[in-house]
């Protein structure tokens, strides 16, 4: 910033208001656009059902009722309870396995020299241009052969060794400077000890990006778990969708499941807010 | 690929000088070792057990598998077998909805992240509410999308017959109309990933070339036709790319809107596939239709990585 653009400022700044407000008022439109659905489905949520299609509209629930979350814990359609209890301990198994493998093996793909380091390198990463389709049926196959069917084995193992996590985390470990792994080399600290007493103290942030990408990827996978697992051992995102084909015209109920099966992510998006797109951002953007 | 080899190329001579390695020359492949199992056995494994399952007659009630070479790929390219028709018409279901979505979804990403771009009151909070949807299960997703266009009681018909006095359409039982939910429904769902990308490359662009266009007097529209656009030309293709990959494996979304109804007319080969493979218990079928669609997702993806390598070859010159 040069001193040149600062002499007009003060005109130039009455004049940048009001051509915000076009914008503003687009952005703002478009906001409410999105946020329509989202709203739609808690409304509907907290409707009885004969208020779910009354006219005319209901944006705010007229008769509030909190009968239809009461309800479908209860229901024997299916035990709401069990699946996000399956949820989250699937998704929190997943993701510490998966960081702590991919921690493991990015490691050494990073900061040590051994034959053959970058061919596995690229065996990894090029495995990440084989659709999942391809697999989705030899893998079934495979977990009829171990038994896997319908046990959480299935939910949480075939998935913890991608390549993303390894890719990700190779990249930030080999920018950490050289100076400080030199120094605990001297002060006799061995590979081991420099994983966990340097590089990954450093990595929080990445840690905790890989940790949110790999949390919100396991709770909404949709169809790997919907052909392995059935009945109670079915995860929340799957198990609402059999309410759907129940609960047909009883939207007030569905809308009551697909807000229950949003909000753990909706938690993990919060709190992960801020690395998410800087994550997200890092992976797409090229210097 | 071509964007991670620029990414990883710079590094690698940092970390050549820093490396260690400490002890025994099975060291770093001990830390591998985890990794490499479930790799090995969970992603690598099945793409050639895969291929083995598609060249024999894979049938669980029977102890063995009698090998018939490429039958089931043939199916696909025989007239009269039901395969080869449902095969070829989701293929082209799914090529239809790769082709409307791909530029709605490019288009208004980039779109939301011009305005965006730069600074205004709640940006931040703007930023936010269009990132959201993506975080939701496609499941919640479908469900939701099918709620607002229920022929009868969606709020979608309510909003066109009570408020606008428009006949109602019935969007998830008619052919064409169906498509809308899905569409909309996906650019809804997926917009903020990409507009996520294209903020981060915007902000690489350098500031001193708008203020040089602004004083010369370039209006909003020149700025971008001929500072933005073309300086995301490399981000524009690593989103086609990933976006049209991404439509290419649509399964959640019709399945859940509109069953793949009325008349398959919106059934994907993915749901194509894996009712081949879970309805009709024809496996091995269904993994040759996997491996066939497969490769034309590859010839595909190189496609657009050769479109991409001319592409910016081109803009050096």
């Amino acid at each position: 910033m040069t001193t040149q653009p600062q002499l007009p400022q003060p005109t130039s700044r009455k004049r940048r208001v009001p051509r915000e407000i076009p914008r503003f008022v687009v952005l703002a439109l478009l906001a409410l656009l999105f946020l329509a659905p989202i709203y739609w489905m808690l409304s509907t949520s907290f409707k009885p059902e004969s208020d779910t299609i009354s006219l005319p509209i209901q944006w705010w629930p007229k008769n509030f009722t909190l009968q239809n979350y009461t309800e479908i814990f209860n229901s024997p359609d299916g035990n709401i309870g069990r699946w996000t209890l399956n949820s989250v301990f699937t998704s929190l198994s997943y993701t510490l396995l998966h960081l702590l493998f991919s921690v493991l093996a990015a490691y050494p793909l990073a900061r040590m020299r051994f034959p053959g380091r970058d061919a596995w390198f690229w065996f990894v990463i090029s495995s990440m241009m084989v659709p999942g389709i391809v697999t989705l049926i030899p893998s079934y196959i495979m977990m009829i052969n171990l038994n896997w069917i319908d046990s959480y084995h299935a939910l949480i193992w075939p998935g913890v060794s991608g390549a993303f996590g390894v890719f990700l985390l190779r990249q930030f470990f080999m920018s950490i400077p050289g100076e400080l792994e030199e120094a605990a080399v001297l002060d006799g600290a061995n590979s081991w000890q420099i994983l966990w007493r340097v590089i990954v103290p450093l990595s929080v942030p990445v840690l905790v990006t890989l940790a949110v990408f790999a949390f919100m990827g396991s709770w909404n996978n949709y169809v790997w778990p919907l052909f392995v697992v059935h009945g109670d051992l079915q995860t929340l995102p799957v198990g609402i969708t059999s309410f759907s084909s129940r609960y047909t015209t009883d939207y007030g109920k569905l809308m009551a499941g697909t807000a229950i099966a949003s909000i753990p992510v909706l938690v993990a998006y919060l709190i992960g807010q801020r690395y998410l797109e800087q994550g997200l951002s890092a992976g797409g953007s090229k210097e | 690929m071509s964007d991670m080899t620029t990414k990883t190329a710079v590094p690698r001579k940092r970390s050549r000088r820093s490396s260690y390695n400490t002890g025994h020359p099975i060291v770093p492949w001990l830390y591998l070792l985890p990794h490499a199992i479930f790799f090995l056995g969970f992603i690598i494994f099945p793409v050639f057990y895969g291929l083995y399952i598609s060249m024999h007659r894979w049938d669980p009630l029977l102890e063995s598998q009698p090998f018939v070479g490429l039958e089931f790929y043939a199916n696909l390219f025989k007239a009269g077998t039901p395969q080869s028709e449902f095969f070829w018409k989701t293929f082209i279901n799914t090529a239809i909805f790769t082709v409307v979505s791909v530029p709605l979804l490019v288009g208004t990403s980039i779109t939301l992240a011009v305005l965006l771009f730069k600074p205004i009151f709640g940006r931040a909070f703007f930023r936010s509410i269009f990132f959201m949807p993506g975080i939701l299960s496609v499941s919640v997703m479908g469900i939701l999308w099918k709620w607002l266009f229920e022929n009868q009681s969606g709020l979608v018909n309510i909003i066109l017959t009570e408020y606008l006095h428009l006949p109602g359409i019935p969007f998830l039982t008619t052919e064409g109309w169906a498509w809308v939910p899905i569409v909309l429904g996906t650019v809804w769902w997926t917009i903020g990933f990409n507009m996520t990308l294209y903020l981060a490359a915007m902000n690489n662009i350098s500031k001193a070339i708008y203020e040089a266009a602004e004083l010369d007097g370039a209006t909003a529209f020149q700025q971008f036709r001929f500072i933005t656009w073309p300086n995301l030309s490399s981000t524009t293709l690593f989103v086609v790319v990933t976006t049209v990959l991404g439509s290419f494996q649509l399964f959640g979304q019709p399945q859940l809107i509109t069953g793949g109804g009325p008349v398959r007319s919106t059934q994907s080969v993915i749901m194509y596939i894996t009712e081949e493979a879970f309805s009709n218990n024809q496996f091995s079928s269904a993994a040759a239709m996997a491996f066939m669609f497969g490769l034309i997702m590859l010839i595909f993806t190189a496609f657009q990585f050769w479109l991409q390598t001319r592409e910016l070859r081109g803009s050096k010159k």
